[in-house]
């Protein structure tokens, strides 16, 4: 009897959990931690596993702080444990509509390398979203989770003090409510950022590529049509919104130059000039003067940099190089895009003049893009004379010569004093160089170094490495080198995403690019450097940014420095690769890769300095 | 009045038309003869001493160097001489203005001591080849290549889809084959292919 008694209760145990656990559920995760289709917390970011009910209080609520002027952002994860419907609603009420929610489903993306799956497209829905799992397009058969990414925006003017929300899960029968508590603090981000991120990319083929239904649909003008300014707009907005801006290189290697990216020309000699500004025009009149971003959030404002389409074989022709041909096509049109810019008041842009070609690709006979051999810096000098020559002094015209330098860096900024004024710098050899970025700086230049997105492999925080590095660095900004390259097939066979951070909405329906994991954790780190930085007038700077490394992965400044090799006192072109990586080892090792939690803590940080700040 | 007009709508009729077989596949054979003909020229004015000292002696000593943990060390190892490039480009240049298309002339080189590989060493403003991949330092040399070289015969070839390519030889001063010339053009020339 007593058996059949241990057994019967046995059985009702096993009932009971099974009921429990074919329940349907929903979570809220950290940003940080990114969720698998199955409910799991992705490998890389198990690190921060102890995050996993930070935004909870003792009542199960979900408690968010933030910022005025900026976002807050969160996962929601449903759970179903057998396939179904499902509805979840995401709401705060703010009668006066200053806070705003932005959901969006995370896509999960199967890498081939290590055969996982990780969110990281993100694509937008409406705050109220049906749908069922598995999710149809992802086609997971096993998939039991849905991830969402919520942004919560808080307007420069909404007013602070605590407003209530919800996310309500509906899933047959069952109901399910996390109540959400969010606090606007009176404190508002700074729109201005402190750290550049500049996110790259080249010409615009790829845009018929990742849209190529708008492009099959009329492929002989496409690349002419309202349809591809409006696509190149978007690509711009999107960064702008993340706190971004971007670049579109327009000429190759060989100087063969995109129609949409120069003027037209005609003529040779001092006869050349330019006959048409109509595709140029179209292409960056809305981003010069700033009505591409009417519409942001971030308000309307021109873009800050700009590559000019000036190359070796553009606006001059190479076949006249070092001749006085050459220096009369260059002057007189370089010139007359100055009259240009300066009648249309597009003072508000930094033009960079910019030779991206390396010898290697067989155009030209010097490296453009980081130098090597010193011998090449002979056609730099002669560029900012060229320069000089065809712009009237005094012009409100911005144009800026900018080099991309690694191995020889230490000897160009020397050399190159008042030639070049914007540096893009590798970031292993410019860790030699710890006095660089302020001496720069003080003579007036600007100074970003360059790198590429982390994988969504690596851990979420990953990502917010570069944007600190150039904060505790004193450099103006980050370049990623490339980041709307996705991949042949983003989707379902995914190469990890090192050389994008937005993806292409064509095949959810939309005519415009989708954001990121990676973007949203970079914008928000960006917000939390901005509010930094802007703590300075309190702090020492040195001080907040100590502060931060600490917060990050407990590091020093120095560590985040490499002692100067030996080898920087070789002349570049003796330099092996394998020896730079070696000089760069120090700082490896002492940061490591960041966990998980790494930005986590640095936001902590920055919140509790805002708070005695108050 | 009205019959100058009509003439004149026929004669711009026919410069539209005779301009637009350019681009027409069936008017290829056009491409070719011009294609050709620049080929040929090309092969008498492209000297080739001064080819030879283009690619630095370095560059070749490292040009098949492999090291595990530098993945470029042959690109970044690439060098040429500026002056000898800039006058063999220059002539490339303008060999390109004999077409009434945009063409482009290459400059081709087989690598010493390795038969069978060849690598381009001036490319230009078109961006066109139909035998580079694109970023490759050097490539496996096609047979029409070899037949240049080893014949001094010009050779066409039309592998692509839509591209014409005249190959012709370069020679020295000893009359010796030191190097080709590709002459080349698209039936449909693509605005935004390799602006990367």
């Amino acid at each position: 009897m007593r058996r059949l008694q241990t057994r019967f209760v046995v059985l009702f145990l096993m009932v009971i959990y099974s009921q429990v656990s074919l329940a349907a559920d929903l979570e809220a995760l950290p940003e940080f931690l990114r969720s698998d289709p199955f409910g799991a917390i992705v490998a890389p970011d198990r690190s921060g596993a102890d995050l996993a009910s930070s935004l909870y209080d003792t009542q199960h609520r979900v408690i968010l702080t933030g910022s005025r002027g900026g976002y807050v952002s969160f996962h929601l994860v449903v759970k179903l444990p057998l396939p179904g419907l499902y509805t979840l609603d995401v709401k705060i009420s703010d009668p006066t509509n200053k806070v705003q929610i932005d959901l969006f489903r995370e896509w999960f993306h199967f890498t081939d390398s290590d055969k996982h799956y990780y969110p990281d497209a993100l694509i937008p829905v409406h705050s109220t979203y049906s749908s069922r799992l598995p999710e149809p397009d992802n086609r997971i058969s096993q998939q039991t989770a849905q991830a969402f990414w919520v942004d919560v925006y808080i307007a420069p003017d909404a007013h602070p003090g605590t407003l209530s929300g919800s996310a309500t899960l509906k899933a047959g029968t069952e109901i399910m409510t996390l109540p959400i508590q969010l606090t606007v603090m009176a404190s508002v981000i700074p729109a201005e950022d402190a750290v550049t991120v500049d996110h790259n990319s080249y010409g615009s083929s790829w845009l018929a590529q990742q849209f190529a239904a708008s492009y099959q649909r009329d492929p002989e003008h496409w690349f002419e049509s309202n349809q591809f300014f409006g696509l190149i707009h978007a690509y711009h907005r999107i960064f702008f919104e993340h706190r971004g801006i971007f670049h579109q290189l327009g000429y190759g290697h060989s100087g063969k130059v995109g129609p949409e990216f120069a003027p037209v020309l005609d003529g040779s000699g001092k006869r050349k000039h330019i006959t048409s500004w109509s595709l140029y025009d179209r292409h960056y009149g809305p981003l010069f003067d700033g009505t591409a971003f009417s519409a942001c959030r971030r308000g309307r404002r021109p873009i800050p940099f700009v590559y000019l389409p000036i190359n070796p074989e553009w606006p001059a022709s190479y076949e006249f190089w070092g001749e006085a041909g050459y220096e009369a096509e260059f002057v007189n049109v370089v010139s007359e895009m100055e009259r240009h810019f300066r009648e249309k008041a597009w003072t508000h842009t930094n033009f960079e003049v910019f030779f991206n070609h390396k010898k290697r690709y067989k155009g030209f006979p010097w490296d453009g893009d980081e130098v090597r051999f010193p011998k090449d810096l002979k056609y730099f000098i002669e560029y900012g004379r060229l320069l000089k020559k065809a712009l009237p002094a005094g012009t409100p015209v911005q144009f800026v010569f900018r080099a991309d330098v690694s191995w020889d860096m230490e000897q160009q900024f020397g050399l190159l004093e008042g030639v070049v004024k914007l540096w893009c710098a590798g970031g292993g050899i410019l860790s030699f160089y710890k006095d660089a970025p302020k001496m720069l700086r003080n003579r007036g230049d600007v100074v970003w170094y360059y790198g590429g997105p982390p994988s969504v492999m690596d851990s979420s925080s990953a990502i917010t490495e570069f944007p600190l590095r150039a904060w505790l660095w004193g450099v103006n900004g980050y370049v990623h080198w490339l980041t709307v390259s996705p991949g042949e097939d983003p989707w379902f066979h995914f190469n990890g995403g090192q050389t994008a951070l937005v993806y292409s909405g064509e095949g959810f329906g939309m005519t415009e690019p989708i954001p990121s994991i990676r973007l949203k954790i970079q914008r928000n780190c960006l917000q939390d450097l901005a509010v930094l930085d802007g703590l300075k007038g309190r702090m020492s700077l040195d001080s907040l940014r100590a502060g931060a490394a600490r917060s990050y992965n407990n590091s020093a400044l120095d560590d985040w420095w490499n002692p100067r090799p030996a080898l920087a006192d070789l002349p570049s072109d003796q330099w092996l690769g394998s020896a730079i990586d070696d000089a760069t080892k120090h700082s490896r090792q002492r940061l490591g890769h960041p966990v998980a939690s790494a930005w986590y803590n640095v936001h902590r940080y920055a919140l509790t300095l805002q708070a005695e700040a108050k | 009045m009205k019959i100058l007009y009509l003439f004149a709508l026929v004669v711009s009729f026919i410069v539209l038309l005779s301009g637009n077989a350019k681009l027409n596949p069936e008017a290829s054979t056009d491409l070719e003869r011009q294609l050709d003909d620049v080929a040929r020229v090309g092969s008498v004015v492209v000297d080739g001493d001064v080819c030879q000292k283009i690619v630095t002696r370095r560059a070749k000593e490292f040009l098949f160097a492999k090291e595990f943990r530098d993945e470029f060390l042959a690109g970044d190892n690439y060098d040429v001489d500026d002056v000898a490039f800039n006058t063999v480009k220059k002539t490339l240049i303008r060999l390109s203005h004999l077409a009434s298309f945009p063409a482009d002339v290459n400059l081709w080189m087989p690598i010493e001591g390795h038969p069978g590989k060849i690598q381009l060493v001036i490319r230009n403003k078109n961006e066109m080849s139909q035998f580079w991949n694109w970023g490759e330092l050097y490539g496996d040399m096609v047979p029409q290549m070899e037949t240049v070289l080893k014949t001094g015969q010009r050779v066409t070839v039309t592998n692509k889809p839509g591209w014409i390519s005249v190959l012709a030889p370069v020679y020295n001063s000893s009359g010796d084959v030191v190097g080709l010339i590709e002459t080349v053009s698209q039936v449909k020339v693509d605005a935004h292919e390799n602006v990367k």
